[in-house]
Protein backbone atom coordinates (compact mmCIF):
# COMPACT_ATOMS: atom_id res chain seq x y z
CA UNK A 1 0.00 0.00 0.00
CA UNK A 2 2.21 2.83 1.24
CA UNK A 3 5.26 1.12 -0.09
CA UNK A 4 4.04 2.13 -3.51
CA UNK A 5 3.46 5.69 -2.38
CA UNK A 6 6.86 6.11 -0.79
CA UNK A 7 8.90 4.31 -3.41
CA UNK A 8 7.03 3.36 -6.59
CA UNK A 9 9.78 1.15 -7.94
CA UNK A 10 10.54 -0.71 -4.78
CA UNK A 11 8.03 -3.53 -5.02
CA UNK A 12 8.34 -4.14 -8.75
CA UNK A 13 11.01 -6.76 -8.58
CA UNK A 14 12.12 -9.55 -6.31
CA UNK A 15 15.42 -7.75 -5.91
CA UNK A 16 13.70 -4.68 -4.48
CA UNK A 17 11.71 -6.83 -2.11
CA UNK A 18 14.95 -8.45 -1.02
CA UNK A 19 16.51 -5.06 -0.40
CA UNK A 20 13.45 -4.06 1.65
CA UNK A 21 14.09 -7.07 3.88
CA UNK A 22 17.82 -6.38 4.03
CA UNK A 23 17.34 -2.75 4.98
CA UNK A 24 14.64 -3.65 7.50
CA UNK A 25 16.95 -6.25 9.00
CA UNK A 26 19.80 -3.75 9.43
CA UNK A 27 17.48 -1.17 10.97
CA UNK A 28 15.94 -3.83 13.21
CA UNK A 29 19.42 -4.69 14.44
CA UNK A 30 20.14 -1.01 15.05
CA UNK A 31 16.87 -0.62 16.93
CA UNK A 32 17.52 -3.64 19.17
CA UNK A 33 21.12 -2.62 19.89
CA UNK A 34 19.96 0.92 20.58
CA UNK A 35 17.53 -0.41 23.18
CA UNK A 36 20.07 -2.70 24.81
CA UNK A 37 22.65 0.08 24.98
CA UNK A 38 20.29 2.27 26.99
CA UNK A 39 19.64 0.17 30.10
CA UNK A 40 18.40 3.23 32.00
CA UNK A 41 15.57 3.62 29.50
CA UNK A 42 14.66 -0.04 29.19
CA UNK A 43 14.98 -0.79 32.94
CA UNK A 44 11.64 0.77 34.03
CA UNK A 45 9.78 -1.53 31.63
CA UNK A 46 11.28 -4.46 33.55
CA UNK A 47 11.31 -3.09 37.10
CA UNK A 48 7.79 -1.67 37.41
CA UNK A 49 5.81 -4.62 35.99
CA UNK A 50 7.78 -7.09 38.10
CA UNK A 51 7.39 -4.87 41.16
CA UNK A 52 3.62 -4.56 40.69
CA UNK A 53 3.29 -8.30 40.15
CA UNK A 54 5.28 -9.04 43.31
CA UNK A 55 3.29 -6.44 45.22
CA UNK A 56 -0.03 -7.79 43.96
CA UNK A 57 0.77 -11.40 44.74
CA UNK A 58 1.90 -10.48 48.29
CA UNK A 59 -1.10 -8.20 48.87
CA UNK A 60 -3.97 -10.06 47.24
CA UNK A 61 -2.94 -13.67 47.81
CA UNK A 62 -6.11 -14.20 49.87
CA UNK A 63 -8.13 -13.92 46.69
CA UNK A 64 -6.91 -17.42 45.89
CA UNK A 65 -9.04 -18.62 48.82
CA UNK A 66 -12.14 -17.73 46.78
CA UNK A 67 -13.33 -20.88 44.98
CA UNK A 68 -14.50 -18.87 41.97
CA UNK A 69 -11.01 -17.44 41.51
CA UNK A 70 -9.21 -20.77 41.73
CA UNK A 71 -11.73 -22.55 39.53
CA UNK A 72 -12.19 -19.98 36.77
CA UNK A 73 -9.33 -17.51 36.87
CA UNK A 74 -6.01 -18.73 38.27
CA UNK A 75 -4.57 -21.05 40.87
CA UNK A 76 -2.72 -18.23 42.64
CA UNK A 77 -2.53 -14.45 42.40
CA UNK A 78 1.05 -14.74 41.16
CA UNK A 79 -0.23 -16.80 38.23
CA UNK A 80 -2.87 -14.15 37.64
CA UNK A 81 -0.39 -11.27 37.80
CA UNK A 82 1.90 -12.65 35.06
CA UNK A 83 -0.30 -11.48 32.20
CA UNK A 84 -0.65 -7.97 33.64
CA UNK A 85 3.11 -7.72 34.08
CA UNK A 86 3.74 -8.88 30.50
CA UNK A 87 1.20 -6.39 29.17
CA UNK A 88 2.60 -3.54 31.24
CA UNK A 89 6.21 -4.29 30.29
CA UNK A 90 5.46 -4.59 26.59
CA UNK A 91 3.40 -1.39 26.51
CA UNK A 92 6.05 0.64 28.36
CA UNK A 93 8.84 -0.69 26.14
CA UNK A 94 6.83 0.02 22.97
CA UNK A 95 6.28 3.63 23.95
CA UNK A 96 9.96 4.19 24.62
CA UNK A 97 10.85 2.47 21.32
CA UNK A 98 8.59 4.91 19.47
CA UNK A 99 10.11 7.76 21.45
CA UNK A 100 13.49 6.65 20.04
CA UNK A 101 12.10 7.08 16.54
CA UNK A 102 10.94 10.59 17.46
CA UNK A 103 14.43 11.30 18.82
CA UNK A 104 15.87 10.15 15.49
CA UNK A 105 13.65 12.74 13.82
CA UNK A 106 14.57 15.46 16.31
CA UNK A 107 18.29 14.79 16.02
CA UNK A 108 18.31 14.61 12.24
CA UNK A 109 19.17 10.92 11.86
CA UNK A 110 15.82 10.34 10.16
CA UNK A 111 16.70 12.95 7.51
CA UNK A 112 20.03 11.21 6.92
CA UNK A 113 18.20 7.92 6.45
CA UNK A 114 15.94 9.59 3.91
CA UNK A 115 18.97 10.91 2.07
CA UNK A 116 20.46 7.41 1.82
CA UNK A 117 19.42 4.91 -0.86
CA UNK A 118 17.28 2.72 1.39
CA UNK A 119 13.66 1.75 1.34
CA UNK A 120 11.49 4.32 3.15
CA UNK A 121 9.20 1.62 4.43
CA UNK A 122 12.08 -0.19 6.10
CA UNK A 123 12.61 2.85 8.36
CA UNK A 124 9.27 2.07 10.00
CA UNK A 125 9.37 -1.71 9.61
CA UNK A 126 12.86 -1.92 11.10
CA UNK A 127 11.72 -0.02 14.17
CA UNK A 128 8.61 -2.17 14.56
CA UNK A 129 10.51 -5.43 14.12
CA UNK A 130 13.08 -4.23 16.65
CA UNK A 131 10.30 -3.56 19.10
CA UNK A 132 8.91 -7.07 18.55
CA UNK A 133 12.32 -8.67 19.14
CA UNK A 134 12.74 -6.74 22.39
CA UNK A 135 9.21 -7.74 23.45
CA UNK A 136 9.91 -11.44 22.82
CA UNK A 137 13.11 -11.18 24.82
CA UNK A 138 11.29 -9.31 27.59
CA UNK A 139 8.36 -11.75 27.83
CA UNK A 140 10.76 -14.71 27.91
CA UNK A 141 12.71 -13.14 30.79
CA UNK A 142 9.51 -12.29 32.64
CA UNK A 143 8.20 -15.84 32.31
CA UNK A 144 11.48 -17.33 33.49
CA UNK A 145 11.46 -15.04 36.54
CA UNK A 146 7.84 -15.90 37.34
CA UNK A 147 8.44 -19.63 36.92
CA UNK A 148 11.43 -19.26 39.23
CA UNK A 149 9.17 -17.51 41.73
CA UNK A 150 6.73 -20.44 41.71
CA UNK A 151 4.29 -19.69 38.89
CA UNK A 152 3.08 -22.55 36.69
CA UNK A 153 1.97 -22.44 33.07
CA UNK A 154 -0.95 -24.81 32.76
CA UNK A 155 -0.80 -25.16 28.98
CA UNK A 156 2.93 -25.93 29.07
CA UNK A 157 5.47 -24.92 26.41
CA UNK A 158 2.70 -24.03 23.93
CA UNK A 159 1.25 -21.58 26.42
CA UNK A 160 4.73 -20.16 26.97
CA UNK A 161 5.19 -19.72 23.23
CA UNK A 162 1.66 -18.38 22.85
CA UNK A 163 2.38 -15.68 25.39
CA UNK A 164 5.73 -14.76 23.82
CA UNK A 165 4.08 -14.39 20.38
CA UNK A 166 1.13 -12.54 21.93
CA UNK A 167 3.56 -10.11 23.58
CA UNK A 168 5.34 -9.56 20.27
CA UNK A 169 2.05 -8.88 18.45
CA UNK A 170 0.94 -6.45 21.14
CA UNK A 171 4.29 -4.73 20.88
CA UNK A 172 3.84 -4.50 17.10
CA UNK A 173 0.41 -2.93 17.54
CA UNK A 174 1.47 -0.41 20.16
CA UNK A 175 4.82 0.45 18.52
CA UNK A 176 3.13 1.04 15.18
CA UNK A 177 0.53 3.30 16.79
CA UNK A 178 3.18 5.27 18.65
CA UNK A 179 5.54 5.29 15.64
CA UNK A 180 2.71 6.87 13.62
CA UNK A 181 2.41 9.51 16.32
CA UNK A 182 6.19 9.99 16.39
CA UNK A 183 6.41 10.46 12.62
CA UNK A 184 3.39 12.72 12.55
CA UNK A 185 4.56 14.96 15.40
CA UNK A 186 8.33 14.54 15.15
CA UNK A 187 8.46 15.07 18.90
CA UNK A 188 9.51 12.60 21.57
CA UNK A 189 7.61 14.70 24.10
CA UNK A 190 4.34 14.08 22.26
CA UNK A 191 5.03 10.33 22.23
CA UNK A 192 5.87 10.32 25.94
CA UNK A 193 2.73 12.31 26.67
CA UNK A 194 0.71 9.34 25.39
CA UNK A 195 2.02 7.40 28.38
CA UNK A 196 -0.66 8.60 30.85
CA UNK A 197 -3.35 7.53 28.39
CA UNK A 198 -1.91 4.02 28.20
CA UNK A 199 -1.56 4.01 31.98
CA UNK A 200 -5.25 4.92 32.37
CA UNK A 201 -6.33 2.27 29.84
CA UNK A 202 -4.28 -0.33 31.70
CA UNK A 203 -5.77 0.49 35.08
CA UNK A 204 -9.31 0.57 33.69
CA UNK A 205 -8.93 -3.05 32.61
CA UNK A 206 -8.49 -6.43 34.20
CA UNK A 207 -4.68 -6.19 33.99
CA UNK A 208 -4.28 -5.92 37.75
CA UNK A 209 -7.48 -7.43 39.14
CA UNK A 210 -10.14 -9.75 37.69
CA UNK A 211 -13.21 -8.14 36.13
CA UNK A 212 -15.41 -10.56 38.02
CA UNK A 213 -14.72 -8.66 41.26
CA UNK A 214 -15.31 -5.18 39.84
CA UNK A 215 -18.66 -3.43 40.00
CA UNK A 216 -20.57 -0.40 38.70
CA UNK A 217 -19.32 1.88 35.95
CA UNK A 218 -15.75 0.68 36.49
CA UNK A 219 -16.78 -2.83 35.52
CA UNK A 220 -18.60 -1.52 32.44
CA UNK A 221 -15.49 0.38 31.31
CA UNK A 222 -13.31 -2.67 31.95
CA UNK A 223 -15.76 -4.83 29.96
CA UNK A 224 -15.45 -2.54 26.94
CA UNK A 225 -11.73 -1.94 27.25
CA UNK A 226 -9.86 -4.01 24.61
CA UNK A 227 -6.88 -4.23 27.00
CA UNK A 228 -9.04 -6.38 29.30
CA UNK A 229 -9.64 -8.90 26.53
CA UNK A 230 -6.00 -8.99 25.42
CA UNK A 231 -4.77 -9.52 28.98
CA UNK A 232 -7.39 -12.21 29.56
CA UNK A 233 -6.13 -13.96 26.44
CA UNK A 234 -2.66 -13.86 27.94
CA UNK A 235 -4.03 -15.19 31.22
CA UNK A 236 -5.71 -18.01 29.35
CA UNK A 237 -2.34 -19.24 28.07
CA UNK A 238 -1.06 -19.45 31.64
CA UNK A 239 -4.03 -20.60 33.64
CA UNK A 240 -6.17 -22.70 31.29
CA UNK A 241 -5.87 -25.42 28.70
CA UNK A 242 -5.30 -24.11 25.17
CA UNK A 243 -8.39 -23.11 23.23
CA UNK A 244 -9.31 -20.86 20.32
CA UNK A 245 -10.62 -17.98 22.45
CA UNK A 246 -7.14 -17.39 23.90
CA UNK A 247 -5.63 -17.13 20.43
CA UNK A 248 -8.43 -14.83 19.32
CA UNK A 249 -7.92 -12.51 22.28
CA UNK A 250 -4.14 -12.65 22.62
CA UNK A 251 -3.14 -12.87 18.95
CA UNK A 252 -5.93 -11.78 16.63
CA UNK A 253 -7.01 -8.72 18.59
CA UNK A 254 -3.49 -7.21 18.77
CA UNK A 255 -2.96 -8.23 15.14
CA UNK A 256 -6.08 -6.34 14.07
CA UNK A 257 -4.92 -3.26 15.99
CA UNK A 258 -1.44 -3.71 14.48
CA UNK A 259 -2.78 -3.71 10.90
CA UNK A 260 -4.65 -0.45 11.47
CA UNK A 261 -1.68 1.05 13.32
CA UNK A 262 0.86 0.08 10.64
CA UNK A 263 -1.39 1.70 8.06
CA UNK A 264 -1.46 4.84 10.23
CA UNK A 265 2.34 4.80 10.65
CA UNK A 266 3.02 4.35 6.92
CA UNK A 267 0.50 7.03 6.06
CA UNK A 268 2.19 9.41 8.50
CA UNK A 269 5.50 8.57 6.84
CA UNK A 270 4.07 9.30 3.38
CA UNK A 271 2.73 12.64 4.56
CA UNK A 272 6.07 13.55 6.14
CA UNK A 273 7.89 12.59 2.93
CA UNK A 274 5.44 14.56 0.84
CA UNK A 275 5.90 17.52 3.17
CA UNK A 276 9.66 17.38 2.96
CA UNK B 1 15.24 35.82 34.40
CA UNK B 2 15.35 39.60 34.28
CA UNK B 3 14.84 41.80 37.30
CA UNK B 4 11.21 41.90 38.26
CA UNK B 5 9.05 43.37 40.99
CA UNK B 6 8.93 39.88 42.48
CA UNK B 7 12.02 40.64 44.55
CA UNK B 8 11.60 44.22 45.64
CA UNK B 9 13.10 43.67 49.05
CA UNK B 10 16.18 41.89 47.78
CA UNK B 11 16.83 44.26 44.93
CA UNK B 12 16.13 47.57 46.57
CA UNK B 13 17.12 47.04 50.15
CA UNK B 14 19.61 44.22 50.66
CA UNK B 15 20.27 45.19 54.25
CA UNK B 16 16.55 44.83 55.01
CA UNK B 17 16.11 41.25 53.73
CA UNK B 18 14.62 39.57 56.77
CA UNK B 19 14.30 35.76 56.58
CA UNK B 20 10.49 35.77 56.72
CA UNK B 21 10.35 38.45 54.07
CA UNK B 22 12.58 36.43 51.73
CA UNK B 23 10.58 33.26 52.39
CA UNK B 24 7.35 35.10 51.59
CA UNK B 25 8.71 36.46 48.32
CA UNK B 26 10.14 33.08 47.27
CA UNK B 27 6.83 31.36 48.04
CA UNK B 28 5.00 33.97 45.97
CA UNK B 29 7.45 33.34 43.14
CA UNK B 30 6.85 29.60 43.35
CA UNK B 31 3.10 30.17 43.19
CA UNK B 32 3.59 32.43 40.19
CA UNK B 33 5.38 29.55 38.47
CA UNK B 34 2.33 27.34 39.11
CA UNK B 35 0.08 29.98 37.56
CA UNK B 36 2.36 30.51 34.57
CA UNK B 37 3.09 26.82 33.96
CA UNK B 38 -0.05 24.97 35.03
CA UNK B 39 0.95 22.01 32.82
CA UNK B 40 3.76 21.25 35.27
CA UNK B 41 1.42 21.24 38.26
CA UNK B 42 -1.79 19.73 36.86
CA UNK B 43 -0.45 16.13 36.64
CA UNK B 44 0.21 16.17 40.39
CA UNK B 45 -3.41 17.19 40.81
CA UNK B 46 -4.97 14.72 38.39
CA UNK B 47 -2.87 11.62 39.02
CA UNK B 48 -3.86 11.09 42.69
CA UNK B 49 -7.52 11.47 41.79
CA UNK B 50 -7.16 9.05 38.92
CA UNK B 51 -5.33 6.59 41.14
CA UNK B 52 -8.03 6.96 43.78
CA UNK B 53 -10.65 6.01 41.21
CA UNK B 54 -8.49 3.24 39.73
CA UNK B 55 -7.49 1.66 43.05
CA UNK B 56 -10.94 1.81 44.58
CA UNK B 57 -12.49 0.51 41.36
CA UNK B 58 -9.98 -2.28 40.70
CA UNK B 59 -9.03 -3.38 44.20
CA UNK B 60 -12.27 -2.42 45.94
CA UNK B 61 -13.32 -6.04 46.40
CA UNK B 62 -9.99 -6.99 48.00
CA UNK B 63 -10.35 -4.20 50.56
CA UNK B 64 -14.06 -4.48 51.33
CA UNK B 65 -13.75 -8.26 51.77
CA UNK B 66 -11.43 -7.46 54.70
CA UNK B 67 -14.25 -5.64 56.53
CA UNK B 68 -13.66 -2.08 55.31
CA UNK B 69 -17.01 -0.46 54.51
CA UNK B 70 -15.99 1.52 51.46
CA UNK B 71 -12.80 1.21 49.41
CA UNK B 72 -12.58 5.02 49.32
CA UNK B 73 -12.10 5.05 53.12
CA UNK B 74 -8.93 3.04 52.55
CA UNK B 75 -7.60 4.76 49.47
CA UNK B 76 -8.38 8.47 50.07
CA UNK B 77 -5.63 8.88 52.73
CA UNK B 78 -3.15 6.97 50.56
CA UNK B 79 -3.80 9.09 47.50
CA UNK B 80 -3.84 12.30 49.52
CA UNK B 81 -0.34 11.48 50.77
CA UNK B 82 0.80 10.49 47.31
CA UNK B 83 -0.63 13.65 45.75
CA UNK B 84 0.95 15.84 48.43
CA UNK B 85 4.37 14.30 48.03
CA UNK B 86 4.40 14.49 44.24
CA UNK B 87 3.06 18.06 44.38
CA UNK B 88 5.80 19.02 46.84
CA UNK B 89 8.55 17.48 44.72
CA UNK B 90 7.48 19.91 41.97
CA UNK B 91 9.29 22.60 43.95
CA UNK B 92 12.60 20.92 43.17
CA UNK B 93 11.82 21.09 39.42
CA UNK B 94 11.61 24.86 39.88
CA UNK B 95 14.89 24.88 41.78
CA UNK B 96 16.62 22.92 39.00
CA UNK B 97 15.30 25.41 36.48
CA UNK B 98 16.63 28.28 38.59
CA UNK B 99 20.02 26.57 38.82
CA UNK B 100 20.17 26.04 35.07
CA UNK B 101 19.24 29.64 34.27
CA UNK B 102 21.66 30.99 36.88
CA UNK B 103 18.87 32.62 38.88
CA UNK B 104 19.64 30.54 41.95
CA UNK B 105 23.19 31.94 42.05
CA UNK B 106 21.69 35.39 42.22
CA UNK B 107 19.41 34.36 45.08
CA UNK B 108 22.46 33.05 46.91
CA UNK B 109 23.98 36.52 46.70
CA UNK B 110 21.12 37.90 48.77
CA UNK B 111 22.21 38.88 52.29
CA UNK B 112 20.19 36.20 54.00
CA UNK B 113 20.91 32.99 55.83
CA UNK B 114 21.28 29.69 53.99
CA UNK B 115 18.49 27.97 55.92
CA UNK B 116 16.09 30.39 54.24
CA UNK B 117 16.98 28.76 50.91
CA UNK B 118 15.64 25.50 52.32
CA UNK B 119 12.77 26.96 54.33
CA UNK B 120 11.33 28.92 51.41
CA UNK B 121 10.87 25.90 49.09
CA UNK B 122 9.44 23.96 52.04
CA UNK B 123 6.91 26.73 52.66
CA UNK B 124 6.03 26.71 48.96
CA UNK B 125 5.69 22.93 49.15
CA UNK B 126 3.02 23.27 51.87
CA UNK B 127 0.88 25.34 49.52
CA UNK B 128 1.49 22.86 46.69
CA UNK B 129 0.51 19.98 48.99
CA UNK B 130 -2.76 21.46 50.16
CA UNK B 131 -4.31 21.68 46.69
CA UNK B 132 -4.08 17.97 45.69
CA UNK B 133 -5.01 16.86 49.22
CA UNK B 134 -8.15 19.02 49.14
CA UNK B 135 -8.96 17.76 45.64
CA UNK B 136 -8.65 14.10 46.67
CA UNK B 137 -10.77 14.63 49.81
CA UNK B 138 -13.50 16.40 47.82
CA UNK B 139 -13.60 13.54 45.29
CA UNK B 140 -13.71 11.10 48.23
CA UNK B 141 -16.70 12.88 49.73
CA UNK B 142 -18.44 12.96 46.37
CA UNK B 143 -17.82 9.22 46.07
CA UNK B 144 -19.41 8.52 49.46
CA UNK B 145 -16.37 8.13 51.71
CA UNK B 146 -17.07 7.69 55.46
CA UNK B 147 -15.42 9.74 58.21
CA UNK B 148 -16.41 8.20 61.55
CA UNK B 149 -13.53 10.14 63.12
CA UNK B 150 -15.23 13.42 62.17
CA UNK B 151 -13.16 16.56 61.68
CA UNK B 152 -10.17 14.90 63.35
CA UNK B 153 -10.06 12.43 60.46
CA UNK B 154 -9.43 15.32 58.08
CA UNK B 155 -6.87 16.84 60.45
CA UNK B 156 -4.98 13.52 60.61
CA UNK B 157 -4.93 13.09 56.85
CA UNK B 158 -3.80 16.72 56.40
CA UNK B 159 -0.97 16.32 58.94
CA UNK B 160 0.17 13.07 57.33
CA UNK B 161 -0.02 14.36 53.77
CA UNK B 162 1.66 17.70 54.45
CA UNK B 163 4.25 15.99 56.65
CA UNK B 164 5.21 13.50 53.96
CA UNK B 165 5.05 16.28 51.36
CA UNK B 166 7.61 18.26 53.37
CA UNK B 167 9.81 15.20 53.81
CA UNK B 168 9.70 14.56 50.05
CA UNK B 169 10.44 18.18 49.26
CA UNK B 170 13.37 18.38 51.70
CA UNK B 171 14.82 15.13 50.38
CA UNK B 172 14.40 16.37 46.79
CA UNK B 173 16.13 19.64 47.69
CA UNK B 174 19.03 17.80 49.30
CA UNK B 175 19.44 15.65 46.22
CA UNK B 176 19.03 18.61 43.85
CA UNK B 177 21.74 20.60 45.65
CA UNK B 178 24.03 17.61 45.21
CA UNK B 179 23.41 16.42 41.66
CA UNK B 180 21.95 19.63 40.18
CA UNK B 181 19.87 18.10 37.42
CA UNK B 182 16.38 16.74 36.73
CA UNK B 183 17.49 13.29 37.85
CA UNK B 184 17.15 14.51 41.45
CA UNK B 185 13.40 15.03 41.15
CA UNK B 186 12.96 11.76 39.25
CA UNK B 187 14.95 9.81 41.82
CA UNK B 188 12.89 11.36 44.62
CA UNK B 189 9.68 10.37 42.86
CA UNK B 190 10.94 6.80 42.56
CA UNK B 191 11.85 6.84 46.25
CA UNK B 192 8.40 8.08 47.26
CA UNK B 193 6.71 5.58 44.99
CA UNK B 194 8.54 2.57 46.40
CA UNK B 195 8.29 3.74 50.03
CA UNK B 196 4.54 4.20 49.72
CA UNK B 197 3.86 0.94 47.91
CA UNK B 198 6.08 -1.11 50.21
CA UNK B 199 3.80 -0.29 53.12
CA UNK B 200 0.13 -0.91 53.83
CA UNK B 201 -0.81 0.99 50.70
CA UNK B 202 -3.03 -1.73 49.22
CA UNK B 203 -4.12 -3.93 52.12
CA UNK B 204 -3.59 -4.09 55.91
CA UNK B 205 -0.53 -5.97 57.23
CA UNK B 206 -2.76 -8.83 58.40
CA UNK B 207 -3.72 -9.56 54.78
CA UNK B 208 -0.15 -9.51 53.48
CA UNK B 209 2.19 -12.40 53.09
CA UNK B 210 5.91 -13.11 52.83
CA UNK B 211 8.47 -10.42 52.04
CA UNK B 212 5.97 -7.57 51.75
CA UNK B 213 4.68 -8.20 55.27
CA UNK B 214 8.25 -8.03 56.66
CA UNK B 215 9.07 -4.86 54.71
CA UNK B 216 5.78 -3.13 55.56
CA UNK B 217 6.28 -3.81 59.28
CA UNK B 218 9.54 -1.82 59.36
CA UNK B 219 8.52 0.81 56.81
CA UNK B 220 7.76 4.12 58.61
CA UNK B 221 5.13 4.84 55.97
CA UNK B 222 2.97 2.12 57.52
CA UNK B 223 2.72 4.21 60.70
CA UNK B 224 2.01 7.36 58.71
CA UNK B 225 -0.78 5.60 56.80
CA UNK B 226 -2.22 4.32 60.08
CA UNK B 227 -2.31 7.90 61.36
CA UNK B 228 -3.93 9.13 58.14
CA UNK B 229 -6.51 6.35 57.88
CA UNK B 230 -7.68 5.96 61.45
CA UNK B 231 -10.40 8.63 61.24
CA UNK B 232 -11.79 7.07 58.06
CA UNK B 233 -12.02 3.57 59.55
CA UNK B 234 -13.00 4.43 63.14
CA UNK B 235 -12.22 6.87 65.93
CA UNK B 236 -9.05 8.91 66.15
CA UNK B 237 -6.95 7.69 69.08
CA UNK B 238 -3.54 8.54 70.51
CA UNK B 239 -2.56 4.90 70.05
CA UNK B 240 -3.19 5.16 66.34
CA UNK B 241 -1.51 8.53 66.07
CA UNK B 242 1.79 8.62 67.92
CA UNK B 243 3.64 6.19 65.65
CA UNK B 244 2.80 8.23 62.57
CA UNK B 245 3.61 11.55 64.22
CA UNK B 246 6.96 10.19 65.40
CA UNK B 247 7.74 8.79 61.94
CA UNK B 248 6.96 12.14 60.30
CA UNK B 249 9.05 14.06 62.88
CA UNK B 250 12.09 11.79 62.45
CA UNK B 251 11.85 11.73 58.65
CA UNK B 252 11.44 15.50 58.56
CA UNK B 253 14.45 16.03 60.77
CA UNK B 254 16.61 13.72 58.67
CA UNK B 255 15.48 15.12 55.34
CA UNK B 256 15.94 18.74 56.48
CA UNK B 257 19.44 17.87 57.67
CA UNK B 258 20.07 16.30 54.25
CA UNK B 259 18.85 19.47 52.53
CA UNK B 260 20.95 21.76 54.75
CA UNK B 261 24.13 19.74 54.22
CA UNK B 262 23.26 19.72 50.50
CA UNK B 263 23.15 23.50 50.24
CA UNK B 264 26.45 23.72 52.13
CA UNK B 265 28.01 21.36 49.59
CA UNK B 266 26.49 23.40 46.79
CA UNK B 267 28.07 26.55 48.25
CA UNK B 268 31.47 24.92 48.42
Amino acid sequence: MNIAITDPHLMKSGRSLRSLFQHSFVLTKRSVLGRLRQPAIIAPSFIFPLFFAALGSASFHKLAEDPYFTKNIATSFLNYAIAGAVLQGVLFASISAAADLAIDIEQGFFERLLASPISRTSIVLGRLAGSMVVAMFQVTIFLMIFIGAGARIKSGPFGFLGLVIGGALLSLAMSAMMAGLAIKSGSSEVVQSAFPLIFVLMFLSSAFFPRHYMSGWYRTVADWNPISHIVEGFQGFINQELDFSQFAKAWLLPLAVAIVSIFFALRSLSKRLAGS
Amino acid sequence: MSSSPVFPSIETGLHAAQPMEVIKVLVQRSMMRVRRMPSAFIPSLIMPVFQLIAFSGAFGFAVTSLGIKNALDWYVPLNAIQGASFGAVGVSFGLINDMQTGFFDRILLAPTRRWVMVAAPLAAAIVRCIVPVAFVIIVGFLGGMNTPGGLLALVCVAISAIGIGLVSCAFALGLTFRIQNLGAATLTQFGIFFTIFLSTSQVPISAMTGWLRSVARINPMTNVLRLARQGFLGDVTWEGSWGGLLAIAVLLLLSCWYAMTGIKKFDQ
